[in-house]
């Protein structure tokens, strides 16, 4: 049946070589979509890993503070036991700029068994810095005290960096190379991977290492976890105190809000990127809905005669929904054949089990979309009284 | 002959009403994505409030150290120090604007939290670009010289912290636990014109990072030549004195600074590098997407227009029986898809005028206000002509095509 309908159409494709470019280029714009989408809804289901709310981050200027080494550690010292003695702040942790969700990026590059790994983030965090985003270890254990002073700088790297260097052995105790090679790291933990870049972006590889008194002089950042109770009435309050303690400009910021920052950026193009795609689909599909109707109209006659013989209503209509989803394979095998170049290639670095899906769901598409249009058509021809399209000619 | 034609396209649009509506709804809606994206490229591209001089302007932005051996590079805005140090040495530069990128401070008033943005900025600032004061006036070189703690603030930082005072000036203002004392304010600036836009203006004087030989820093300047013909002699004198920048360490080689011109800042920012300008690589970009998004309505209307011909291949038959030539038909034919699409691209311009007053009154960029003018209706009028030539021709020449016999038996 199906060799049958395949020859009779391909006699005729010069006739429908408008609508079989019409459903290719149909298709790779919702490839196109279809990647998209699933590129960010994969990266969306992963867990955040962290918990966001009721954190502040507090960025200062440091330019008025002493200079002598000793003083400043002092100074710290009593600046986080004031924050922490106030009934409204729960954690309180020193951070370098690069927490997550703000627009800054501090980057290192390591080497292992000669093999570098660069973009690696770097994070310097101060004792709480757990407690403040509520971070969980899948191996070893969080940063002590004694750690500053050990012969090896001690680091806690995550999941994805530690996949990436030892893959599914235990990185806890191992050593690694910095991006010179020449000094060593040692692995004291691995965290659970947090989503820092938004909802939407891919986890990168990430390396946290303490915040000392050295990093202190050159630090700006402070993260507090903040109870329910906190109000803009303790944020006032909580400004002045710092601005009077820094003697600098103070910024009080709210993760929470950053966060919808970041994720804006992403969906805001995602929602227009949809809706012109959704408006192109329409438009293809009232297009293909007319140029059917009058395919079909057009052979009338030849329905009406299959009727007298005495082909049922339902084969008549199957018929012609079967051809019109025989042409679109015509075309679908073509679009598959460009669109798993994608995979193949590794365009954008996305993984290709993105684009897999966004063709599986692209084809699946396509088959709706034509079977919705010829659905209509294909029914009225059935509708044709025998003797009336006979009697038309 | 031209009015029969209309008489008769009307007619033919009127018979299949389907057709028509599928028509119609193509192209009135491509002319309305294609007419609020050209608002927005001509609401970033041209000049506009405070920065009228814009063809008389280079922009300087970002300085860049390269170690070309190792691969390491150095980015930020420049300093005060390169800027009055070499920069307003330059003979063929006449007014030289400065401010550094918004920094933000909260205030706490009325049991509320507002974010204040504040800039430095010199002088100059207020000659080269033309700010709108609603009150007051802008601080002189007098008061910058004797760092007075004077501020200018936008209308809405005025209305934020004040509430509803009618005269503003000569309050103060707090930000950052110090009072300034408000001389001036001036009508808001879009927030697409990014190194200008500011909640409170401040004397450079002011800052902590005037001093020192750094290179680098958080400022940012407008040189303004003078006259047009004037910029290209100073953007190589400026290239020239790049050159001789004595590198601040043994780290970097290169060291690299662009006074751009508008559209060349734009560009530079979103595909090109501190030696690419890429230019033509945004505009092919650009040009390559609208093709794009082009392309499938264009194939939907050539596919309905075939078919409304086909649909009337009788009556071509019979006028071509009856002794037309191919060129008046395929004539008459053209006219009636130009009146198709100019139907369509009214109903396009409707559509959009109430899409741009939407997105206006949602203010997803803060201040921004997309306009339809002359320029979008010119693009737009391009855009229709195409899209009904294109979708045209290939029916047409079909159409001629017909044979007469065929096309009477049905």
């Amino acid at each position: 049946m199906f060799k049958h309908l395949f020859k009779l159409i391909w006699n005729k494709r010069n006739q429908n070589f408008l609508f079989l470019s019409e459903i290719l280029i149909s298709f790779l714009v919702i490839f196109a979509v279809f990647s998209y989408l699933t590129y960010y809804y994969q990266n969306y289901r992963q867990p955040i890993g962290f918990d966001y709310k009721r954190v502040w981050a507090i960025e200062y200027g440091n330019g008025e503070l002493t200079k002598n080494r000793d003083s400043l550690v002092m100074f710290y010292d009593l600046l986080y036991k004031s924050l922490k003695s106030m009934p409204q702040i729960e954690e309180v942790s020193y951070s370098s700029g690069n927490y997550p969700y703000a627009d800054s990026f501090m980057s290192t590059g390591l080497t292992q068994n000669g093999q570098k790994f660069d973009r690696v983030s770097n994070y310097f965090v101060g004792a709480d810095y757990k407690n403040v985003w509520n971070v969980s270890l899948t191996e070893g254990r969080w940063f002590l005290p004694e750690d500053a002073i050990s012969k090896n700088r001690h680091v806690i790297i995550n999941e994805t960096l530690k996949k990436a260097i030892f893959g599914n052995a235990q990185a806890t105790g191992k050593l690694i190379g910095d991006f010179e090679g020449a000094n060593k790291l040692k692995v004291i933990g691995v965290m659970q991977d947090i989503k820092a870049d938004g909802d939407f972006s891919p986890v990168s590889n990430a390396m946290f290492s303490q915040l000392d008194s050295n990093g202190l002089s050159d630090n700006h950042t402070i993260l507090l976890k903040v109870a329910e109770t906190a109000d803009a009435t303790f944020e006032g309050n909580l400004y002045k105190f710092m601005a009077t303690s820094m003697k600098s400009a103070v910024e009080i910021r709210h993760v929470d809000e950053m966060r919808d920052a970041r994720n804006e950026r992403t969906y805001i193009p995602m929602i227009i990127f949809s809706i012109i795609a959704a408006f192109l689909i329409i438009n293809v599909a009232l297009g293909l809905f007319g140029v059917l109707w009058y395919n079909i109209s057009k052979r009338k006659s030849e329905i009406g005669l299959r009727r007298a013989i005495g082909a049922s209503g339902a084969s008549v209509s199957y018929q012609l929904v079967a051809e019109a989803l025989i042409l679109a394979t015509i075309s679908l095998a073509l679009g598959c054949f460009f669109a798993i170049q994608f995979p193949l290639l590794n365009v954008f670095d996305i993984p290709s089990s993105v684009y897999i899906t966004a063709i599986l769901l692209s084809v699946a598409f396509i088959y709706l979309l034509v079977l919705a249009c010829s659905l209509y058509p294909g029914r009225q021809a059935a509708a044709i009284h025998p003797a009336i399209a006979l009697h038309e000619e | 002959m031209l009015k029969n034609y209309f008489k008769i396209a009307i007619a033919v649009l009127k018979r299949r009403k389907f057709f028509t509506f599928i028509s119609l709804f193509g192209i009135s809606l491509t002319l309305t994505i294609l007419m609020v994206a050209t608002a927005f490229v001509d609401n970033i591209l041209s000049p506009d409030y405070p920065d009228y001089k814009r063809d008389r302007s280079l922009y300087i932005r970002r300085m860049e150290f390269q170690n070309s051996k190792e691969g390491w590079m150095n980015n930020s805005n420049v300093s005060y120090y390169f800027l009055d140090h070499y920069v307003s040495k330059l003979k063929q530069v006449d007014k030289m604007a400065i401010s550094t990128s918004p920094k933000s401070s909260n205030a706490y008033v009325r049991n509320k939290k507002i974010v204040i943005e504040y800039k430095y900025i010199n002088a100059d600032f207020w000659n080269v670009l033309e700010y709108n004061f609603l009150e007051g006036k802008p601080f002189s070189k007098k008061e910058i010289d004797n760092a007075e703690l004077v501020a200018v603030i936008s209308k809405e930082t005025k209305d934020a912290y004040f509430g509803d005072e009618k005269s503003v000036v000569g309050k103060y203002i707090s930000a950052d636990n110090i009072n300034y004392r408000v001389i001036g304010v001036v009508d808001n600036v879009s927030q697409i014109l990014g190194d200008i836009a500011g909640d409170m203006y401040l004397p450079y004087t002011l800052s902590r990072e005037v001093s020192g030989t750094n290179l680098m820093g958080s400022f940012t300047a407008i040189l303004l030549a003078k006259s047009k013909a004037d910029v290209p002699a100073m953007q190589a004198e400026f290239d020239q004195m790049i050159k001789k920048v004595p590198l601040p360490s043994k780290e970097f080689d290169r060291l690299y600074c662009n006074a751009d011109t508008y559209m060349s800042r734009l560009t530079r920012s979103i595909k090109g590098s501190a030696t690419d300008a890429a230019v033509a690589k945004v505009v092919s970009l650009c040009a390559l997407l609208v093709l794009l998004f082009l392309l499938l309505p264009t194939i939907n209307l050539v596919n309905i227009n075939i078919t409304r011909i086909l649909v009337r291949s009788s009556e071509i038959g019979v006028r071509k029986a009856f002794g037309a030539s191919s060129k008046t038909l395929v004539y008459q034919f053209l006219v009636e898809n130009m009146i198709l699409t100019f139907l369509g691209a009214f109903i396009g311009v409707v559509l959009s005028a109430v899409t741009i007053k939407l997105i206006n009154k949602a203010n997803l960029i803060s201040n921004m206000h997309l306009s339809i003018n002359l320029t979008v209706l010119f693009y737009s009028l391009i855009a229709c002509l195409f899209f009904g030539l294109i979708s045209g021709v290939y029916p047409a020449w079909i159409m001629s095509r017909l044979n007469v016999v065929k096309a009477l038996k049905g």
